[in-house]
């Protein structure tokens, strides 16, 4: 019996196991095999590889003793201009001992970084380029300021195609002995949209139901697992329950621990699918993006998110009455 | 067994004035005087001890009797209402010695306490008490320069104590932590002793209340305390900017307020929904909060404490200047920020999900901030149907009991759970 999560256990451990995203890896591999990288930048979705193939480049530059080379920032985490200034300084500028001169920085969801933080990193960056090459995974490229974009070389990282997608998690269900039927993989593939990681996951929790897995359960599965119910919070607000909604807005990000940015990302996605007037789709979405923004930069998300639902009561108000 | 309430204030008393929070040198003029007694008497027979409530002028007396291995006869200003009261306790003051042979200090405490007609020929009493004293008296009050006193002071040693200050306070309160067996935040506890404002009774009691059946006591335990008693004035505060008619006016209450500006920020940003019923207005109020706090997070990042005044604007004249339909029939209390009280309750659940995630982002590539949407509801799922396949996770990610608690939200299943990890 396994006794890891499997989208960690079925982690490609080499730029030649991963599945796809294949013009990238062929210039990945080509990197190893020069034995030479500049900054990258990893830009794409969620459950695309993007950290995958980071930490296989890495694997495939230093062999298994790669950790000793490598460092894993997370700039959700640390995200502020100290951690810049001195972990990221610390390592960058410290000599690697081994054949290859540099170490890699995986800096990890790097457009949750402060602008500030981001200045700070051009010039570490600039400064200790021969003893360290960064390597940023984002999921908007445009996230990332202009003049650090300038200084790297850029990899656009797509959603799996179907095929891929079924292909990989077919062989980790046999691997693992799950009995995946064709509309349990169907649905796992309609509800996560291509991120791999996702996909594992539900595949796992669909599984430790013991049953086989059909579109029932994978739907089953996504809806305990989504302890976001971003669509009712909208639907509170634009019934005109204002309080209602905070609450729930509360709860998530208190009770749940959701991230701010989460709530937002999902609340973008729903604004398309509410039954309200079309303009006002675009309207929202354009304060959602504001507000996106601001978090980045730091600010209160239930203050932010808040308003937002305010906006949301206005509006629902504003309906009833043209009806 | 059980418990009685015993009030810290008796419990923790000083045994001796070295345990006295402040206030040496006046301790030392008032032990020296006691001390001269066996010399003879002195030119003044009185001592008269003054200072704020609580600062510890009684103890001090009590204490220095026990060290001197004096007697203490001690009379509170509600056992001497009178004259006639007064004349029978005469008879004390006009011995140094009692009857069985130790020295004696006679105490007329709260001396406050005497006014009006009732206590008419109190003060007199008591001076003519002092003028034929034989032994130590001591008068207690707290303020010397009443003018009932005038006469009477005259013939008095006159000691000032002061208010203690809150670093000395705090130690105090420390050391009866550590008596109890309480861990407590050194910031909480300097919280206690500066909201005191030297009143050291009072700080132990609200120690007392704060803290009394706790293991550790936090900072977010205690912060809130600051607001009980000024809710008077904070409602005033915010009237004024949720129903400011004018720019100006909105922003002057923010120098009335005695909150800091981000808890002011929580009052408004809890109380503007209910104040604020027009759905158009309700949007601009809290989009003007929401850009205050914008205002915030930039002075976060640069540091600009400039930026402050950009904060202010948004938060009171923006709210204020929001209402434009909005017309509220009767009076709505306001409300205690509830998000702050949320907040202090969950603080060890946040934690506790924080070290989760920690342990998660080890194994998984994933940050802190993203592991409660990206992985734990998945891993709940699992614990909660497969008790094997979590063991097995719990080992991987290296996952404690209370963790597991946790994920599954069910005791009895963590139990299950953990009865295999070991």
């Amino acid at each position: 019996m396994s006794f890891e999560m499997w989208a960690e256990k079925y982690r490609p451990k080499s730029l030649a196991g991963m599945v796809d995203q294949k013009t990238i890896v062929e210039r990945l591999k080509s990197f190893a095999k020069s034995r030479n990288v500049p900054h990258c930048i990893f830009a794409g979705p969620p459950g695309t590889g993007k950290t995958t193939a980071a930490l296989c480049l890495a694997r495939d530059l230093y062999g298994e003793g790669y950790r000793e080379h490598l460092m894993e920032l997370n700039a959700s985490d640390e995200r502020g201009i100290n951690v810049v200034r001195e972990t990221v300084k610390t390592f960058a500028r410290s000599r690697s001992i081994g054949e290859i001169p540099f170490k890699i920085l995986i800096l990890d969801e790097a457009d949750n970084m402060t602008s500030d933080a981001q200045q700070a990193l051009r010039r570490t960056m600039e400064r200790y380029t021969e003893t360290c090459r960064f390597v940023m995974c984002a999921n908007y490229s445009g996230k990332i300021i202009e003049p650090i974009q300038s200084r790297c070389a850029p990899f656009r990282f797509t959603f799996l195609p179907p095929e891929e997608h079924d292909k990989y998690i077919k062989h980790i269900a046999e691997a693992e002995g799950v009995q995946l039927l064709p509309d349990g993989l169907e649905a796992i593939f309609e509800v996560c949209g291509g991120d791999l990681r996702r996909a594992i996951n539900t595949l796992q929790a669909a599984a430790s139901m013991n049953k086989p897995v059909d579109a029932k359960l994978v739907y089953t599965v996504t809806g305990k697992a989504s302890p976001a119910d971003v669509q009712k919070m909208l639907n509170t607000a634009i019934g005109g329950d204002f309080l209602g909604a905070r609450k729930q807005l509360r709860d998530m990000i208190q009770k749940y621990g959701v991230a701010g940015i989460d709530i937002i990302r999902q609340i973008h996605k729903e604004i398309f699918k509410m039954a309200i007037p079309e303009p006002l789709k675009i309207k929202l979405a354009g304060i959602t993006g504001e507000i996106d923004y601001r978090l980045v930069e730091g600010s209160d998300e239930e203050v932010q998110l808040s308003a937002l639902l305010a906006k949301l009561v206005e509006e629902g108000s504003e309906i009833k009455k043209a009806n | 067994m059980q418990f009685l309430y015993t009030a810290w204030t008796v419990k923790h008393k000083p045994k001796s004035t070295t345990e006295i929070v402040g206030n040496p040198s006046a301790i030392k003029t008032l032990s020296e005087w006691l001390q001269s007694w066996d010399k003879g008497v002195p030119k003044k027979r009185a001592a008269f001890l003054y200072g704020s409530p609580g600062v510890g002028k009684t103890v001090t007396v009590e204490t220095l009797a026990h060290d001197l291995h004096m007697e203490l006869v001690e009379k509170n200003a509600s056992d001497y209402r009178t004259e006639d009261a007064i004349n029978r306790f005469a008879g004390l003051a006009s011995q140094y010695s009692s009857l069985f042979g130790g020295k004696r200090i006679v105490l007329l405490d709260e001396l406050d306490g005497l006014m009006g007609n009732a206590d008419k020929g109190g003060v007199k009493a008591t001076t003519n008490i002092i003028k034929t004293a034989r032994c130590p008296v001591i008068l207690i009050a707290n303020n010397a320069y009443d003018t009932r006193f005038r006469t009477l002071r005259t013939y008095c040693l006159l000691i000032d104590f002061k208010n203690p200050i809150s670093s000395s306070i705090a130690k105090r309160l420390q050391y009866i932590c550590e008596r109890e067996g309480i861990q407590a935040d050194e910031n909480a506890l300097k919280f206690i002793a500066q909201r005191s404002g030297g009143d050291v009774r009072s700080a132990v009691n609200d120690l007392q209340a704060l803290a009394q059946g706790k293991k550790h006591l936090t900072y977010d335990d205690v912060s809130w305390l600051a607001y009980r008693d000024r809710q008077e004035s904070i409602f005033n505060v915010l009237k004024m900017i949720v129903y400011g008619r004018t720019s100006y006016g909105a922003k002057q209450a923010v120098d009335m307020a005695d909150v800091d500006i981000d808890m002011l920020f929580e009052w408004i940003y809890e109380n503007v929904p209910a104040h604020f019923t027009d759905p158009h207005d309700l949007a601009q109020a809290m989009d003007a909060l929401a850009m205050a706090d914008v205002y915030r997070g930039r002075i976060r990042a640069s540091q600009n404490w400039g930026f402050i005044r950009y904060v202010i604007d948004y938060m009171t004249a923006g709210v204020a200047m929001a209402r434009q339909n909005s017309t509220v029939q009767g009076w709505i209390p306001f409300k205690f920020p509830s998000r702050i009280m949320m907040l202090s309750r969950s603080k060890a659940q946040r934690a506790l999900r924080k070290n989760i995630g920690l342990k998660i982002k080890r194994k998984f590539h994933i940050s802190v901030a993203r592991a409660p949407t990206e992985v734990l509801p998945f891993l709940r799922i699992i614990f909660k149907n497969d008790v094997h396949k979590a063991v097995g996770i719990a080992k991987w990610l290296d996952l404690d009991e209370e963790m597991i608690e946790y994920i599954v939200g069910n005791k009895a299943k963590a139990g299950q759970i953990t009865a295999f990890l070991h």
